[in-house]
């Protein structure tokens, strides 16, 4: 058995014993995943995992080192990219990957990406323009 | 400041060229001739061309410490670094098929699955999908 081996039984064992614990964030994860597009709440999320609203909180960050609003605001912003890099209107796609107005979902865009969705638009298709040069 | 390149020693450039592109999909971006026979040979995810290049650099070739550092972290079973996929499972047995040797199976850890592989150039590559 390798050191890299070990090691992975050692931290299973150690960090990612509790089951019940595991199966309550991956559950929200892939509930996130399904339905990004709508307006998810915390309390939706937590009957989604099983779990209480405040436990998920704390589960889902200690698991994925954020929490659950925070990583729906990331899928929603991986979302938009792909639609923008299709062409689609910036507000097409605010609606499009759930969020409910052009300028929030501008600076959370903005804030993750530092380009504003029209920006980055402009940005794609001056590239895709030289590519084709 | 933005993420560009990211190197990976290799043994033999051509091979990994190869094994990379052959077999992982990735597909090339840069190859330009350096002294002898070395080149600065990048390639890049098919899924995201404009992503960072991933450069299959010939240092163990060249620096003792580089090849020795290289050797040791395969010896530990230790990957050089990692890629992510949507399914592991799928991947491994694709790359299976072809012939790739996996040192780590698919295996669940936590919140994550991943199975690591020997890329024949001397190093060991983890796959992760998230859960």
């Amino acid at each position: 058995m390798t050191f890299y081996l070990q090691e992975i039984n050692r931290i299973r064992s150690t960090v990612y014993s509790n089951e019940a614990h595991l199966m309550a964030v991956i559950r929200t994860r892939r509930f996130i995943n399904a339905n990004f597009e709508k307006e998810l709440s915390l309390e939706q999320l937590a009957r989604a995992g099983f779990t209480s609203k405040f436990h998920l909180l704390r589960l889902f960050k200690r698991y994925y080192g954020q929490t659950p609003k925070q990583y729906l605001i990331h899928k929603r912003i991986v979302q938009s990219i792909a639609c923008l890099k299709r062409g689609m209107t910036v507000t097409d796609t605010c609606f499009a990957v759930g969020f409910e107005c052009p300028s929030s979902f501008s600076t959370l865009f903005k804030q993750k990406t530092g380009l504003s969705p029209a920006e980055f638009q402009k940005k794609q298709f001056l590239q895709s323009a030289l590519a084709v040069l | 400041m933005r993420v560009k390149v990211i190197s990976i020693p290799v043994l033999d450039q051509q091979k990994a060229l190869d094994f990379y592109t052959g077999k992982l999909g990735f597909v090339k971006k840069h190859d330009v001739p350096l002294t002898g026979d070395d080149r600065w040979l990048t390639v890049v995810s098919k899924e995201e061309p404009d992503g960072p290049e991933l450069l299959l650099e010939p240092s163990p070739n060249h620096l003792e410490a580089a090849r020795a550092y290289q050797e040791a972290l395969f010896d530990a079973g230790i990957p050089y670094t990692q890629f992510n996929v949507d399914d592991v499972g799928a991947e491994h047995a694709r790359l299976t098929r072809l012939g790739v040797e996996f040192s780590i199976e698919p295996t669940e850890m936590g919140t994550v699955k991943i199975a690591v592989f020997n890329d024949t150039c001397g190093n060991h590559i983890q796959l992760v999908e998230m859960l």
